[in-house]
């Protein structure tokens, strides 16, 4: 039947009476003042014909004045990675239109609900206005020059206390590349590695699994590429509403090539209602899936004997662990048929080419890194790497979570994946034009400098545990958040208390955020107003490495600054500070003398510039603003299939790939193309080829781990090789085939030691322009690694999560023993020991995801009209079966409990088959309710999202992958009963 | 003249809700007002399918037949407008219309209904094209400006297709054509009473 | 649950689509197999619709094609149309027609020139205001289904507009005095109107125009029952009805319930309306002394026992109590 009368039961009044009540004290100041000007006449004549004539309209900050000039400004999607181009219309300073951007190769003029509502975000009238702080529980005003002031003594005091690790910089995939660039750079000047960002909890697995395997954590494919695939596998990850534009492509290649489209997840989703196949797994049991494919695939012999050969190390490894899983086996743990996999299995092996699409369903896991890892053997196995139509094509998460991973904020890495050993910090040093020794003298102690920090996951253990602990000289005091959601992460019961009992609490952001009200605090919390992308210039790098140049829509509105102000603000705030309290530390003077300032503000081209001269070990180097805005200039010269500017484009785009996908070798002057593809060899290096990145030794066990018979098209070195060193060279004698000026460059940067000088941190670009002359990859020519011996499981293997509902699996599928890691304890089978008392009382696996209309922690979204009115409650989806026998309907109030912390969450129950028997499911966007409680009265007037709901966190528990950090969100277990 | 049409191919439709944001976007339409929606049926089960639906612009309007003051008005590009000045708010259009395309803001008295509001094709009403007057009440004007409606213009899938009919309705077979599989225009065999056969 | 009952319902009660309620296709559709045009098809005959889910917390949203909407244009468009054209117009010339062949109906006996109190001032005002809310209703009303052929070409499409727009706030804020009226005057009468066998007697003779002499009747006669009741049922239904409309969606009601309620709504409008037209001609100048009932509310004691003779005699009874009071004996 298609008729579910139940399915209308919801309240509508309730919000919509809400949203008038609140929404009039908003007021819209662009709207107010464009109104006040032009109005006058046109409405106040309407008005006397009948009553109640101008209903269409709200504010009427779109009307357009077709008498006078609209300005267009090219800019991009502040939502989810693909990177859409946004067209502006923008008149006196007002942004009064969007057009669909036809000419981007990306997005092609389309939208998802959010893209298409990005205009509302700079006239917010839900933005916080002005800085704020609280006093007694009560948000007061206060002006910029006392809140940095305020916020500068408070962190010095800390730091005089306890030491700079005992502030937490949480940092945002909302960054331009240059924004997070900066922080990275301030954390690196205020001496911690306790900076960190979403990508921890999107893609941090990711990252680590597949640089792992081939050398670099990022997608290697693009949405574009994705045309040409004839098979395409989506597993754990439902882009229809996650990645809404990449379907656009997934749909086309789908029908152009008639290709199959797997989708393989525990939730029918709406991505899984345009599959050809779709499978049904048990939450968590990703590992199983992809080896009970392998074994159809190795037990028919599809793999790709060849490629494995020349390409792929460990291959062996695998397939002793591939045995076990017989169909039976596969079955018993996963629930899925053998048949079907046997047919999912060979349809990827078999129509070629491939690829496998994943996202946070792989990587928000205790396995998270395993899953990632198995996902790639996987794709090796089958030859799907490092060609047209094939590859992991990894959809992220943040507009720029991409680059902000690129550009270092991470605990365990300077910009551009350098790490924080004594090799990466003095590159940076001599890129920043500071000497390693006043960097080192920044930390607590030298040791520090190369301790991976606090990461976001874990900075509530970090604040809360016994200070003996926590392996720094004292616990986190003090937190500042630029961007980012406290909705976000696991045991949000936990992450209350940790927020209480810290001395400071800064956030910045265009909005409040959960953090500004989950906590009971009533002092030493401030609210920066921060300005989107879209008031500022900048460049952004979406899921498939194109780097994006972002041009300034409007200037920040309200009091709103930019990132790049604010963080240079502080820099001087804290150098008062230091000032005043006769210390030698300072930040500013040395951080910002490269920049250009202008307007108080280092500008976004001169940050740019600096990374062009140290990020050579992603190939940032060759990506300089000009010729970013190049490319968004002539858009519509990219091929939508191959990103290629073609013969018809000018000379200066020419050949380029679109938004010259890193790496992009060399120096700007060199116009290396981009790299549209990872690891092809079907092309030569200059034109975006490349090879798997030897960076793990040469040799294993007495295997080599350079490619054997594989070389990308016009090598001059027709087998592998090692990355280029100035020893390499010598040893090549290409050595002379550097300049004077690149020699002298060199030796400055060698010193004694020149032979060590690396492609990687030679500062002329010489290396890695004589290694492409000569046809090759500057990192090496290697193999990937199916065994990763580096990695706590070398080959995946299948580990129940910590909670489950399966615990007869657990003896046999035990997760990780109790170990230690980013200073803090983990714990691991002690907590999963709790798992089978826990089963009777929570019998239901709980898994969480998107929402197509809401981002990340949901509060700028939630906070836009147009948006927030599609998603009015924050629900569970709950399978009929389950519903009927708790007596829940469709639309009524339920509670989520947690197993841990007596967690609870009351939210609709949406009663539907999209979930399985004994499967949950909760978006993550919500928040503003807190255990049954409205907390809506603690944001700053008029600053509280339309839309509030409870939190997924609020019931989620313990569980983190044991490489990143990753949190577990994606299989707890829990009980749902009707309120 | 052009016959405009709207058609929306439910394989590629993935309820990205960019439509009826965009639309939202375009004219501000108030919240409670939905000029286009997506409705999707045999949700969470094989077969489900999204669909966007919004007032279709009917040949033989049933809305402008049953209004007690007429005030629809059909252009030469077929698409069906009304005049909110003699828009009475009855009602009747909603009960009339096949696609529930009709929406009122809730007003005065009882909550009772005020001038009805639906998607214009983003043609504006009767007012001058592009004067502040004709988009504080109707929205922008884009088919006086040359342009297509927004909500098919930034579509993700471009699933939602707007035009002459008789183009969409080529370009939709040639799909279906290309893909081997199509299951049809939703709403057309009642809005124009024909079905596009491939 | 609601709308499931009443949906069918609606296509039974006028019969306008086509009789055949094909069997569903068998179920289990092959996947990407949904045919839009089969579908569609195949809700037109059933009466039913194509419905799914919307995030949006508008139950009205989810339906993306109801084929009832054509049913019920040809209702408003058409049935309606004849069916208060034929009732209000053919009362209209029957009227006239009565008039023309029998004239006014005068008291048999002439005047008396004594009068009899009939209704009191409560009955009175509370039957004018009904009968003014009444007019009010029934002109907007009826200025809603034909206005826009019979008024609109005269006064133009703006002045109509607002005749219209005033005229549907005059119907729902005019609906209140007259549904309070109707409960009033169910209190005040429903004693002297219980249906009774002189009723009969009273039909059968065509309430005097058959035959010789006129029935007897009591405080009311079958005649005014009638009114009576099609005043009280009538208006309550209607009023019902149209409260429903004046909120629309209340709860979980849909459209389909919204055209129902329209459906009888409008129906029993025009044939009251019909019918109110009688009961105002008869009142008025119709019939000689009928008026007065009403209007001064002392009524010629001619006419009260030619046409209420039971009532006068009981009335007369009453009065005679009065006069002499029990307890105290009549001085004989």
């Amino acid at each position: 039947m298609l008729i579910k009368r139940s399915d209308g039961v919801r309240a509508k009044q309730r919000l919509a009476s809400a949203y008038q009540g609140l929404s009039a004290g908003g007021l819209d100041r662009r709207g107010f003042l464009k109104q006040a000007g032009l109005a006058g006449a046109g409405v106040a004549a309407l008005a006397g014909i009948a009553p109640r004539m101008a209903e269409a309209a709200g504010a009427a900050t779109g009307v357009i004045n077709h008498e006078q000039p609209v300005t267009r400004v090219k800019n991009i999607c502040t939502h989810c990675s693909v990177g859409c181009t946004v067209v502006a219309e923008v008149q006196n300073g007002v942004w009064v239109g969007q057009e669909p951007a036809w000419e981007s190769p990306i997005n092609r003029g389309t939208h998802c609900a959010k893209g298409a509502s990005v205009r509302e975000l700079v006239h917010g009238d839900r933005r916080i206005k002005f800085p704020m702080k609280l006093v007694g529980g009560q948000w007061q005003r206060m002006s910029w020059d006392a809140a940095m002031s305020e916020i500068g003594e408070k962190m010095m005091e800390i730091r005089q206390k306890s030491g700079p690790d005992s502030v937490f910089l949480l940092g945002s995939a909302k960054f331009s590349n240059e924004g997070a660039y900066l922080y990275r750079k301030f954390a690196a000047f205020w001496g911690t590695n306790s900076v960190d960002h979403q990508a921890r909890i999107c893609h941090s697995t990711t990252v680590a699994g597949v640089a792992n395997t081939w050398g670099y954590g990022a997608q290697t494919n693009s949405y574009n590429d994705i045309r040409n695939s004839k098979t395409m596998i989506i597993m754990g990850g439902n882009p229809a509403e996650a990645h809404p534009v990449s379907l656009q492509h997934v749909l086309s290649g789908k029908e152009t090539n008639r290709a199959n489209l797997i989708v393989i997840d525990p939730r029918y989703t709406r991505t899984a209602a345009h599959a050809t196949d779709y499978v049904r797994i048990r939450p968590g049991t990703d590992i199983p899936i992809i080896w009970g494919m392998l074994w159809h695939i190795f037990q028919n012999g599809w793999e790709d004997k060849e490629f494995i050969r020349q390409r792929v190390h460990g291959m062996e490894d695998v397939r002793a662990e591939v045995a076990k899983w017989t169909p039976q086996e596969v079955e018993r743990v996963t629930g899925v048929p053998g048949a079907q996999l046997r047919a999912v299995a060979e349809k990827f092996a078999t129509q070629k080419p491939s690829t496998l699409i994943w996202c946070m369903g792989a990587t928000q896991k205790t396995v998270g890194t395993a899953n990632v890892r198995a996902y790639s053997i996987l794709l090796l196995a089958t030859g799907n790497v490092g060609k047209e139509g094939t590859g992991a094509n990894i959809f992220r998460g943040h507009c720029n979570v991409q680059g902000a991973s690129d550009f270092g904020l991470d605990v365990a890495t300077l910009p551009a994946y350098y790490g924080i050993d004594e090799n990466a910090w003095r590159h940076w040093s001599r890129v920043w034009g500071v000497s390693f020794e006043s960097m080192r003298a920044r930390f607590d102690t030298p040791q520090m400098m190369h301790t991976p920090g606090i990461p976001t996951t874990r900075y509530f253990d970090a604040i809360l545990l016994p200070k003996d602990q926590v392996q720094q000289r004292d616990n986190t005091k003090g937190m500042i958040v630029f961007g980012h959601g406290g909705n976000t992460v696991t045991r949000m019961p936990e992450a209350v208390k940790g927020l209480e009992a810290l001395e400071l609490l800064v956030v910045a952001d265009p909005h409040p955020t959960t953090f500004a009200v989950l906590s009971g605090r009533r002092e030493n919390t401030y609210l920066l107003p921060i300005a989107t992308q879209f008031e500022c210039n900048g460049s952004r790098t979406s899921s498939n490495r194109s780097v994006q140049w972002c041009s300034k829509v409007v200037d920040p509105i309200f009091e709103s600054r930019t990132d790049y102000r604010v963080i240079y603000d502080l820099a001087k705030s804290l150098d008062a500070a230091a000032t005043k309290r006769n210390m030698t530390y300072r930040i500013a003077e040395e951080m910002f003398r490269p920049y250009e300032i202008v307007n108080g503000e280092p500008t976004a081209e001169s940050i740019l510039g600096e990374i062009n001269r140290g990020a050579w070990g992603t190939g940032y180097s060759g990506i300089s603003a000009a010729r970013l805005k190049l490319h968004q200039q002539h858009q519509d010269k990219f091929d939508l299939v191959t990103l290629r500017a073609g013969a018809n484009a000018p000379a200066e785009i020419r050949g380029d790939y679109y938004g010259l996908p890193w790496p992009c070798w060399g120096t700007p002057e060199m116009r290396h193309p981009g790299s549209h593809i990872l690891y092809n060899t079907n092309i030569a290096v200059k034109d975006g080829g490349g090879s798997f990145r030897p960076r793990f030794g040469l040799e294993r066990n007495g295997q080599t781990l350079l490619a054997e018979g594989s070389w990308s098209k016009d090598s001059d070195i027709q087998d592998g090789y090692p990355e280029f060193t100035v020893a390499v060279l010598k040893r090549l004698g290409w050595f002379d085939e550097l300049t004077a000026a690149e020699k002298a460059s060199i030796a400055q940067v060698g010193g004694a030691n020149q032979d060590a000088v690396s492609w990687m941190t030679d500062l002329s670009g010489g290396i890695q322009r004589v290694a492409i002359a000569h046809g090759c990859s500057p990192f090496g020519n290697g193999k990937a690694r199916a065994n990763a011996w580096n990695l706590p499981d070398p080959i995946p293997v299948h580990r129940e999560p910590i909670y489950t509902t399966r615990n007869d699996l657990i003896a046999q599928f035990p997760t990780l023993p109790d170990r230690r890691g980013f200073r803090l304890p983990h714990l691991g089978q002690s907590v999963q020991a709790r798992s089978p008392q826990l089963a009777a009382e929570f019998p239901i696996i709980l898994t969480s995801g998107r929402l197509v209309e809401y981002e990340g922690g949901g509060e700028e979204t939630r906070s836009n009209k147009w948006l927030a009115e599609l998603q009015q409650d924050m629900f569970v989806e709950i399978n009929p079966r389950d519903a009927a026998a708790r007596n829940i309907r469709d639309g009524s109030w339920v509670w989520v409990m947690g197993p841990e912390s007596n967690s609870r969450a009351r939210v609709k129950a949406l009663v539907t088959e999209r979930v399985g028997p004994g499967v949950a499911f909760m978006p993550f966007h919500f928040a503003g309710w807190f255990q049954g409680t409205d907390q809506r009265s603690k944001y700053p007037q008029g600053t509280d999202p339309i839309v509030l709901g409870e939190s997924v966190n609020a019931v989620t528990s313990y569980g983190y992958d044991p490489v990143t950090f990753m949190q577990e969100t994606k299989v707890t277990i829990c009980q749902i009963r009707a309120a | 003249m052009a016959r405009m049409k709207f058609l929306c191919d439910a394989d590629r439709c993935i309820e990205c809700n960019a439509c009826v944001t965009a639309c939202k976007n375009e004219h501000e339409v108030p919240w409670g007002i939905n000029r286009r929606r997506v409705v999707t049926i045999n949700d969470g089960k094989p077969g489900e399918r999204s669909i966007s639906m919004a007032c279709m612009h009917c040949t033989d309007a049933p809305c402008a037949a049953v209004c007690p003051t007429s005030c629809f008005y059909t252009t030469a590009d077929a698409v069906v407008l009304h005049d909110k000045d003699t828009c009475i708010g009855c009602g009747y259009c909603f009960y009339a219309c096949p696609f529930g395309a009709p929406q009122y803001p809730r007003v005065g008295n009882f909550g009772g209904r005020g001038k009805m509001d639906k998607c214009t094709y983003c043609a504006g009403g009767p007012q001058q094209d592009n004067t502040r007057v004709e988009y504080t009440q109707y929205g922008s004007n884009r088919l006086a400006e040359g342009k297509l409606p927004l909500c098919a213009e930034m579509c993700s899938t471009k699933a939602l297709l707007a035009g002459d009919g008789e183009m969409i309705a080529t370009i939709y077979r040639e799909r279906v054509q290309r893909r081997g599989y199509g299951s049809g225009a939703w709403g057309w065999r009642t809005a124009y009473r024909e079905n596009i056969t491939t | 649950m609601k709308r499931l009952i009443l949906a069918p319902f609606l296509v039974l009660l006028l019969a306008l689509s086509a009789p055949v309620f094909a069997q569903p296709a068998p179920g289990g559709q092959a996947r990407g197999q949904v045919s839009a045009e089969e579908m569609e098809m195949q809700r037109l005959l059933q009466g039913g619709r194509v419905e799914g889910r919307t995030s949006i917390p508008d139950p009205r949203s989810e339906v993306l094609i109801q084929p009832q909407g054509k049913a019920w244009r040809d209702f408003h468009n058409v049935t309606l149309a004849w069916v208060g054209g034929i009732a209000v117009g053919g009362m209209a010339l029957i009227l006239i027609a009565f008039y023309a062949t029998r004239g006014r109906i005068t008291i048999e006996g002439g005047p008396a020139g004594r009068t009899i109190s009939r209704f009191n001032l409560l009955e009175r005002a509370n039957h004018w205001m009904v009968a003014s809310s009444f007019i009010v209703l029934g002109l907007t009303g009826l200025n809603l289904t034909f206005g826009r052929h019979i008024l609109l070409p005269i006064i133009g499409p703006y002045a109509f507009a607002n005749v219209s727009l005033w005229g549907k706030i005059a119907h729902n804020f005019v609906a209140f005095p007259f549904t309070l009226g109707i409960v009033v005057m169910l209190l005040l009468w429903v004693k002297d109107n219980i249906p009774n066998g002189r009723d009969i007697e009273w039909f059968k003779m065509g309430g005097g125009l058959i035959g010789k002499g006129h029935p007897k009747a009591g405080r009311f006669n079958g005649g005014q029952k009638m009114v009576f009741w099609i005043t009280v049922l009538g208006g309550g239904i209607v009023a019902a009805s149209g409260y429903f409309l004046i909120f629309p969606f209340w709860g979980e009601f849909g459209v389909a319930d919204m055209q129902l309620a329209h459906i009888i709504h409008s129906i029993l409008s025009v044939l009251m309306v019909a019918a109110m037209i009688a009961h105002i001609y008869i009142g008025s100048v119709g019939m000689e002394g009928a008026f007065d009932a009403m209007g001064s509310g002392e009524v010629d004691l001619n006419w009260a026992k030619e046409h209420h003779g039971l009532w006068v005699e009981e009335e007369m009874a009453k009065a005679r109590q009065v006069v002499a009071p029990s307890g105290v004996k009549p001085a004989e």
